[in-house]
């Protein structure tokens, strides 16, 4: 049996993806200590937790900027990529749920498998959909009203008030903690634990039963990427 | 605060001379002060010097008494002449009006404490307060408390001093009155005030004047507006008829954290630095809240609000929010739930996976 390699996350998207991750475990951990001082210090102090969780949230904010620009503008493999086809909907979607809740438990291939322009399977289209779209953008949206609140106290006030704001802001981030167990645990799921790791730090990942090494350099055109 | 500048001697026979007034009024009069006390009320006595100083166009802005407001103070029940004791038989001439008393007369003790610190040095008493409107602290809004402290600490050094370490600091420093942090108080509320939506950025910071609630309240008493049953008491559902109610939306309500009773020790203390000393009271602690509504003699009224108003998720106090303290406990719910419902997916899955891990090898 040899490994198929196909490059699979360019550099661009890697550095999105880690700059990301380090960015909302440090949103989640300053965040919890933000609401909860009296049961979680992890930081030093109450500002370090409010510095940090300002900061980290203007990285991930230009992260999502980054990550749409790269997609939408460079690589052009946003809509391929992100939104799912009538046959994911229709089949696809079934089709991996099927494969995740019982067909894995009985050794059965994963019935996707990932291209550079279509990476990610019924399921991921989905959930990356909810959250890239939705969640992430509201998340970021309502985190700048909050770190500006003064200057933008009508705005707060036309949305219903800082309480709403709070509330939505709090609930989208558990909404995105709540994702990031998931998304760690099916990061594992591959042939290895680290088989879906590994390309997101090296950029390939290897497919079993293939003969040939299919090398791409980062400067891959845009619809491959 | 004005010393006397006659010799001891004639302080003590001064200072006798007043207790003994004040003890005359104490006995003969019927109004309440403290318990077992009163200072009477101030029919007659000051109505000679009022004639006059009620007046602005005769006396001039300098000398001018609100008669509205000094008839509130507890000042106005002693009558003028037991503080302006000098005044001479030829009153009017143009010339200063002396006194042999001060205000540690009638208040030693404050004087005794706010002569400890720093403070005493540079402002004597009449630097904050005006004794002829001079209001108990529950009276008085947070923004006005502030501005006392603006005569002196102009608002631009005040934000930038703050803005060096405080994140968010003109925020912080619109909704706490500057006596929470600076002077030892030790118990605090949120004393929630109308305030206005619309206007200039100082006119949103002050909450709305008794003139302009009046004719959101038709000229009828301000506190139905949200006292809508005029129990006297606020509950979490009248709070919430106010803020949807259309006729309102010029109006929002805002929160101040304010000290129950400030004191006069003014300094800034060690545990104010750290953010948890407000941010971590805990929603047990924010329990306590009062609608203050403005009188027309310029002071405020107090309503006390049902317990846990402030901690209410989304329609109570909007605009209120202190982070960690104020944490809404339905909302901590849900939000644990949603986490916990992203763990059950690995947990489950991960356990099947571990039973059948035979099958994939």
């Amino acid at each position: 049996m040899s490994n198929h390699k196909i490059y699979l996350q360019p550099v661009p998207v890697r550095i999105w993806h880690w700059l990301n991750a380090l960015g909302i475990i440090t949103l989640a951990l300053t965040g919890a200590q933000i609401r909860y001082p009296e049961y979680v210090s992890i930081f030093a102090t109450y500002r370090t937790a409010i510095t940090l969780h300002n900061t980290a949230g203007i990285v991930v904010a230009l992260s999502f900027s980054f990550w749409f620009f790269y997609y939408k503008i460079v690589a052009g493999t946003m809509a391929n990529i992100y939104v799912p086809k009538t046959d994911d909907l229709t089949r696809g979607l079934f089709r991996q749920a099927i494969f995740y809740f019982l067909s894995y438990f009985f050794g059965a291939p994963n019935p996707h498998h990932a291209k550079p322009d279509d990476k990610f399977n019924p399921l991921q289209k989905s959930a990356y959909l909810a959250i890239m779209f939705v969640i992430m953008p509201l998340v970021s949206l309502t985190g700048i009203f909050l770190m500006n609140v003064e200057p933008l106290r009508e705005l707060v006030l036309v949305i219903g008030g800082l309480k709403i704001l709070m509330g939505l802001h709090f609930l989208l981030a558990c909404t995105l903690t709540a994702f990031l167990f998931t998304h760690v645990y099916l990061a594992t799921l591959g042939k290895t634990p680290l088989a879906y790791l590994k390309p997101m730090w090296t950029g390939w990942e290897e497919e079993e039963d293939k003969v040939d090494e299919v090398q791409v350099n980062d400067n891959v055109p845009p619809h491959t990427a | 605060m004005r010393l006397a500048s006659n010799s001891s001697q004639q302080r003590i026979i001064t200072t006798t001379m007043a207790l003994l007034f004040l003890s005359c009024i104490a006995v003969g009069a019927g109004e309440g002060g403290g318990p077992g006390y009163s200072f009477g009320d101030s029919k007659g006595k000051n109505d000679s010097c009022m004639a006059c100083h009620s007046n602005q166009a005769t006396v001039g802005a300098r000398n001018y008494i609100d008669p509205k407001k000094f008839g509130h103070t507890t000042h106005s029940k002693f009558g003028c002449t037991t503080c302006h004791d000098a005044v001479s038989s030829s009153h009017p001439d143009g010339k200063a009006v002396s006194m042999t008393t001060s205000c540690r007369d009638c208040h030693p003790d404050i004087i005794e404490q706010y002569s400890q610190n720093f403070h005493a040095r540079l402002a004597p008493c009449s630097g904050c307060h005006n004794p002829h409107r001079v209001f108990r602290p529950e009276e008085i809004s947070g923004d006005e408390l502030n501005r006392q402290c603006g005569n002196c600490h102009k608002k631009d050094k005040i934000a930038s001093s703050h803005s060096r370490w405080l994140p968010q600091a003109g925020l912080h420093l619109g909704s706490i009155a500057c006596v929470t942090c600076h002077s030892k108080a030790q118990d605090y509320v949120i004393t929630i005030y109308i305030g206005k939506r619309y206007g200039t950025t100082e006119e949103k910071l002050a909450p709305a004047g008794y003139e302009e609630l009046s004719r959101l309240a038709a000229g009828e008493s301000l506190q139905p507006l949200i006292d809508s049953n005029r129990d006297n008491y606020i509950s979490i559902t009248e709070l919430q008829q106010f803020n949807r109610n259309p006729a309102n939306k010029e109006f929002f309500l805002k929160g101040m954290l304010t000290p129950i009773k400030p004191t006069h020790s003014f300094q800034t203390f060690d545990n104010r630095w750290d953010c948890t000393f407000c941010h971590a009271s805990g929603p047990q602690i924010m329990q306590t809240s009062f609608v203050a509504f403005p009188e027309r003699n310029g002071t405020y009224r107090q309503v006390p609000v049902e317990k846990g108003a402030v901690l209410g998720a989304l329609q109570t106090i909007p605009n209120f929010y202190l982070m960690g303290s104020t944490r809404n406990s339905t909302m901590n719910k849900i939000g644990l739930l949603i986490i916990a419902g992203g763990m059950i997916m690995p947990a489950g899955h991960g356990f099947l996976r571990f039973l059948t891990r035979k099958n994939r090898k």
